[in-house]
């Protein structure tokens, strides 16, 4: 087969661990995600009103390091064969700010076979460190992975 | 001077429903969605979590000023029908809930995002902590 190696949902093992590489959080990476969400709460956009807050300075949208998370992960395990996410449970346990830099560690917590016989649902435990190993994020997301097709390796 | 306008724990009313305008997916938000975060989705699809994010700046332009939000706390969300580029996407939220707590108060929202033809795509459940109003 040519291409890159895509994993089937028959090749994800339950239990199996992975862990990316970092990334920086920038100044560059907020003001772009405002932009493109239209989300300039203050939280994320005003320097000066931060610094009276519990923070002492803005910080990253939640939903930009869940984001950020997600392309890591594409980098920590050679590709799943995903069609697509069928759901999450997410909490936000503590600030990314400006020059934080994290990662994401997972682990395979179940595989599921669902009705459509060409898929299967596997759910993975998700957390998001910083450089400090404090977890920022962490979560359960169900991907929807494709079965190895029939006559295939 | 007056205090910019801002929704405090106290003005959210439990069973309020808010619908926003609505917006088209463009390749142009998929692109730079992609670019900044790396994640990315087939050719055509839109990026799963996307929406959720475009939908959030959606809940801006409503009248009602905005929630006077000091943490976002979690949520659940549900995939339920596939979007394209090109689908046009509005939000729907409902108060479901508030508590009290010492500094501020949590306030739980059921939020639905749907496509041009009524369909409710993704949908879950929202928790925030709010600001109260200062005294």
């Amino acid at each position: 087969m040519a291409g890159p190696a895509r994993r089937w949902f028959e090749d994800i093992v339950v239990g199996e661990e992975y862990e990316s590489p970092g990334r920086t959080v920038t100044e560059s990476d907020i003001v772009l995600f405002a932009g493109l969400s239209g989300d300039y709460n203050v939280l994320h956009t005003d320097a000066e009103f931060m610094k009276a807050s519990i923070f002492g300075e803005r910080i990253a949208h939640g939903l930009l390091g869940l984001a950020i998370q997600a392309g890591l992960f594409s980098r920590a395990t050679p590709a799943y064969a995903t069609l697509g996410s069928a759901g999450l449970r997410w909490k936000f346990k503590g600030p990314i700010k400006i020059g934080d830099t994290i990662r994401v560690r997972a682990r395979v917590a179940a595989k599921k076979e669902i009705a459509e016989a060409d898929r299967g649902l596997v759910t993975l435990e998700r957390r998001v460190l910083n450089q400090r190993d404090e977890v920022v994020q962490e979560g359960e997301t169900d991907l929807l992975v494709e079965r190895r097709p029939v006559g295939g390796r | 001077m007056a205090a910019p306008h801002r929704s405090y724990f106290e003005d959210v009313e439990v069973g309020t429903v808010v619908e926003t305008p609505a917006m088209t997916v463009t390749q142009a938000h998929i692109t730079l969605y992609s670019g900044l975060t790396q994640d990315a989705a087939e050719p055509g699809a839109v990026p799963d979590l996307l929406p959720l994010c475009l939908t959030t700046g959606l809940g801006w332009r409503i009248e009602k000023p905005p929630l006077a939000v000091l943490a976002f706390m979690g949520f659940e969300w549900r995939m339920v029908a596939p979007l394209r580029v090109g689908d046009t996407i509005h939000s729907r939220a409902r108060m479901a809930a508030k508590r009290s707590m010492r500094e501020g108060g949590v306030i739980v929202e059921d939020r639905e995002v749907i496509n041009q033809r009524g369909e409710v795509v993704h949908q879950g459940r929202f928790t925030f902590l709010v600001a109260k109003r200062p005294t």
